[in-house]
């Protein structure tokens, strides 16, 4: 269904007949495959739907109108930046897709160490500018190719460096939301005018709003720019990188150092983080290369640091015997950057990273420490720039037995997880055979530590449609782990009560008759209640978890 | 390999959008952080690699269509390869930039081509020529007064070949001939094809005319092997990547060298020395088909094999092309050994260096687009406060030429050759 001529150039007559296009071939590169990407509600074959136009808008004046011009005549619309995710498309056939990669502004506050970011300046960006300055900030475990400001906004972000600086929630400020219905919303100092440096005042603080339970994937209209905070970063303005395509590394010299710890067993392991969450030394922590698995990191490792490094490599790394010890030397591991203000802080931190291996029976892989190593694992971390070797292996992966909780609660499911992996990598060939533990996450994902965030990685062919359904099959049996220990839904499937898995938003009454069920129901009658101010035609797709507070009384 | 072959790459990319961005451990600042020229100008996703991919599903199931903007968003690459290298990064199965000349070649065969395409297409057909409007009675002018083998009539070991634009361009014959004085003040015996002297077709292959290209490499390999030829040197960036890649994939084996190798080699061994003092900061340029798509090609027949149930590997292994071997350094170290020249950097270098812009025809198909991508480099090279950019490739030194940056303003642009002249 074309969009009629009428709104068609109402909405060029806002940003230009150059930013906006309804050509056929143009809308279908604004489709989405989960199979393709993480949609966070598994692999699933369907295109998300086809939009009736593109538009590109450059400001949030031009976002408004385009609002009011969906809001006249019932036009659903979402916008995204780096289209990474199914979370940014659209859900509905009377759609329009926003992109926003016109809007890419970095502004660095110094006196208020904050950033001032648009949709479309990906972490990266923000990073470079903001060491420029000896600041630095979250970058979430998805990477430095994804925005930053939809991470923090409309999601949870949260990565390497969240022990010291906080996810995404905790690092907003000031933000611009144009609301679905047309009203700019200034949070924050913002709001009050006295600028971009606070989150929750002297102006109205309404992160929790417009951010929903734990983002809400722009489902609650476009934040147009937001003041992220910005953290001290001991190193360079620049970031000196040196080595081959594809295994940059960097010397950042004797204040920085990256350690792959191990431990004996999963309970040294999880009390070491604890003793890391007390003695807050740890700059960034991530349990990183074992998203390669278990049997199979210490060899990837060595293909992805060696420039001519090759997938076939695997065959004949896993014979050589040094590797091989290598690689169980890993087993129960993790990394972490120390990152030291004077020479005297770092040999603090040094003693006491020395000092928790000690007390927990630890030791530092000796592989992680041959100087190519040590430099590729600290740029890695540093810049999250490799992390879309998530898909090397295979093209595609999704996140099972994901876990955002305490490191006590996650080792309790850890071996059993494994298992139910390992046991379906050696009877069926949906999901690559990686070693069937491969959690992967960050120490902390809130800042000062107390809550690890982690996801097995099940690697699977998204171009081959038996892969593609077998591994949907694995992770559907996963959640009888996850209900077993009260986990709630597998992190893979977290969006799929927002999203069919044909690619098409749910009605109010599915949302209904889901969350009616809910074990806090008024959470998502709230919610319901806040669509209802904002967003009053429901035009923003239905990642927005709603209950209508009706079903409650009715219930 | 037809477009359809390419299917399981395109449901294998993952959106990571390192088609778009330098490596993203690179980026030091917002400004110079992203390489893909097309989407940097047209913007639409449709036009980075990535799109190009999912466009090419929706081709090969019958929803998208060949209308004009779609043949349009085809040709407005410039084949830079940068979105291949990007891929490279962290990917061991895609090949980006193949799939973007083949769907270019799609394009061609299903008779969709820019009304800019035509008439350069016209003249390679008549007059073996890329450039609108130059004869071929005329393509050797240049070198009348050289003293340089006619291979033609005569055997000859090394052969000159400086391709259509040092050819035909008045101010670039310049360079041409000095280059040749250059070799031959060395001691080296260069000839040319005369006669048999045609356009390279390289750039043919890269706006996706595959069938001229063929006829064209065809031609000059016969004209090369029965002139005897062991040694190619060529001026030209284009020329040089479509001897070293496209012609190698035909069986041609000939070594092919471009002039600022052979110039490295000559001043590493004391044959050509340079002691004029040329007071000057200079950026210099990486052309792509001179860096990243200057490395040789190595043949390869094999299948994709699935190892540990569905990692994907090549059996035998494939060749990975991820431009690190590319000629960087021989211009480098010319630079260097100029006296008085200080070299700056500017933040796209190397393999993941910007386009001039010139590159797949766009220069004659798109040349608002064309002119733009040239101006964001020159953008860049202003920024580093150099007095001039340097280059070795006439297609970038052209598009250069005329190109203004963000403010405005020009910068001198040298070709490498013009340089080490002033310091002899």
């Amino acid at each position: 269904m074309a969009l009629s001529r009428e709104i068609y150039q109402a909405l060029e007559a806002i940003v230009g007949k150059r930013n906006i296009s309804e050509n056929i071939g143009v809308l279908e590169t604004y489709r989405n495959i989960p199979a393709q990407g993480s949609g966070h509600y598994g692999p699933s074959e369907h295109w998300t739907p086809l939009p009736q136009a593109v538009i590109l808008p450059k400001t949030a004046e031009e976002i408004k109108n385009i609002f009011g011009i969906c809001n006249k005549y019932g036009i659903e619309f979402k916008a995204s930046t780096t289209f990474w995710s199914a979370m940014g498309y659209i859900g509905g056939d009377n759609a329009i897709q926003m992109d926003l990669r016109r809007m890419k502004s970095v502004e660095i506050d110094v006196k208020n160490m904050c950033a001032v970011v648009e949709p479309f300046a990906i972490g990266a960006t923000v990073q470079a500018e903001a060491m420029k300055v000896g600041l630095n900030l979250n970058i979430p475990g998805v990477g430095c190719s994804a925005s930053t400001l939809a991470n923090f906004s409309s999601w949870i972000a949260f990565g390497p460096n969240s022990i010291s600086m906080g996810q995404g929630s905790e690092n907003i400020l000031g933000m611009e939301w144009v609301l679905p219905n047309g009203e700019v919303m200034r949070t924050g100092s913002l709001g009050s005018g006295d600028g971009w440096f606070c989150g929750e005042g002297p102006g109205p603080s309404q992160r929790g709003l417009v951010r929903g339970i734990f983002g809400n994937a722009g489902s609650t209209g476009v934040c147009t720019k937001m003041a992220v905070r910005l953290h001290p970063w001991p190193g360079p303005a620049k970031l000196p990188t040196y080595g081959d395509a594809p295994s940059y590394k960097t010397d950042l010299g004797d204040n920085f150092k990256c350690y792959t710890l191990c431990y004996p067993s999963w309970e040294a392991w999880a009390r070491s983080i604890q003793y890391f969450y007390e003695c807050d030394v740890v700059y960034s922590g991530h349990r990183q290369f074992n998203m390669f698995g278990r049997d199979l990191k210490a060899f990837m490792l060595k293909i992805i640091t060696n420039p001519d490094g090759q997938l076939a490599d695997l065959e004949t790394l896993v014979q050589d015997p040094e590797l091989q010890k290598q690689n169980a030397s890993m087993k129960f591991d993790y990394q972490i950057i120390i990152a030291g203000y004077t020479k005297r802080d770092m040999e603090y931190k040094e003693k006491a990273v020395d000092y928790i291996l000690e007390q927990t029976g630890g030791w530092k892989n000796e592989m992680m420490l041959e100087k190519d190593m040590h430099d590729y694992a600290l740029l890695y971390l540093t810049r999250m720039g490799h992390k879309n070797l998530n898909f090397v292996m295979c093209g595609a992966y999704e996140g099972t037995f994901g876990l955002s909780g305490n490191v006590w609660k996650a080792i309790q499911v850890a071996e059993e997880a494994a298992a139910r992996k390992k046991y379906w990598e050696q009877n069926y060939t949906h999901i690559a055979a990686t070693g069937g533990e491969s959690a992967m996450g960050s120490l902390s994902g809130i800042g000062g530590g107390g809550a690890t965030g982690w996801e097995f990685f099940v690697n699977f062919d998204a171009y081959d449609k038996e892969s593609i359904r077998g591994t949907s099959k694995f992770i559907d049996g996963n959640q009888e782990i996850h209900n077993k220990y009260a986990f709630g839904p597998d992190f893979c499937r977290w969006n799929s009560d927002v999203r069919h898995m044909n690619g098409y938003n749910y009605t109010q009454e599915e949302h209904d008759s889901m969350f009616v069920k809910a074990p806090q129901p008024w959470v998502y009658a709230y919610q319901y209640k806040i669509r209802e101010a904002v967003n009053p035609n429901n035009l923003c797709g239905t990642y927005l978890r709603t209950l209508n507070p009706d079903k409650i009384e009715t219930k | 390999m037809a477009l359809i072959d390419y299917r399981p790459m395109m449901e294998r990319c993952s959106t990571c959008a390192g088609c778009k961005f330098i490596p993203f451990e690179k980026i030091t600042s917002l400004r110079f952080a992203e390489n893909c020229p097309s989407i940097g100008y047209y913007d639409f996703m449709t036009y980075s690699a990535r799109g190009r991919f999912q466009l090419s599903q929706s081709l090969l199931d019958g929803r998208a269509v060949l209308d004009d903007t779609i043949t349009e968003a085809i040709h407005s690459c410039t084949s830079c390869g940068y979105c291949d290298t990007g891929c490279k990064i962290t990917r061991y199965n895609l090949e980006v930039l193949e799939h973007n000349i083949e769907q270019k070649a799609y394009a061609v065969e299903n008779g969709k081509m820019l009304e800019g395409q035509k008439p350069v297409m016209e003249n390679l057909a008549k007059e073996n020529s890329m450039i609108p409007g130059t004869k071929k009675a005329n393509r050797m002018d240049w070198a009348k007064d050289l003293n340089m083998k006619d291979l033609f009539k005569e055997k000859g070991e090394v052969a000159f070949f400086a391709g259509c634009k040092y050819s035909y361009d008045p101010k670039l014959q310049k360079v041409a001939q000095s280059a040749v004085k250059l070799l031959q003040g060395a001691g080296v015996d260069l000839g040319t094809l005369g006669a048999a002297d045609n356009c390279c077709t390289g750039r043919a292959h890269q706006m996706g005319f595959f069938k001229e290209f063929e006829k064209g490499a065809t031609t000059n390999l016969k004209a090369f092997q029965a002139a005897g030829v062991k040694t190619i040197i060529t001026p030209c960036s284009d020329c040089y990547h479509a001897f070293k890649r496209q012609y190698a994939k035909l069986g041609m084996d000939i070594e092919v060298l471009h002039v600022v190798e052979y110039v490295d080699r000559l001043i590493q061994e004391g044959k050509i020395k340079l002691t004029k003092s040329v007071p000057m900061t200079v950026t210099y340029h990486d052309p792509c088909h001179l860096g990243r798509l200057g490395e040789a090609y190595v043949p390869w027949e094999g299948r994709e094999k699935k190892i540990y149930n569905q990692i994907h590997t090549w059996e035998p292994k494939r060749p990975r092309y991820n431009g690190i071997y590319g000629i960087y350094d021989a211009p480098r170290n010319i630079l260097k050994a100029i006296p008085g020249v200080n070299l700056v950097e500017m933040e796209r270098i190397r393999e993941y260096s910007w386009c001039c812009g010139a590159g797949g025809g766009c220069s004659e198909s798109n040349p608002e687009f064309s002119a733009w991508t040239a101006g964001e480099r020159v953008t860049e090279a202003n920024a580093t406060g150099a007095d001039a950019m340097v280059t070795a490739c006439p297609w970038c030194k052209d598009n250069f030429v005329n190109a203004v940056d963000e403010d405005g303003k020009k910068i001198e642009v040298l070709d490498i050759i013009e340089l080490v002249q002033q310091a002899m």
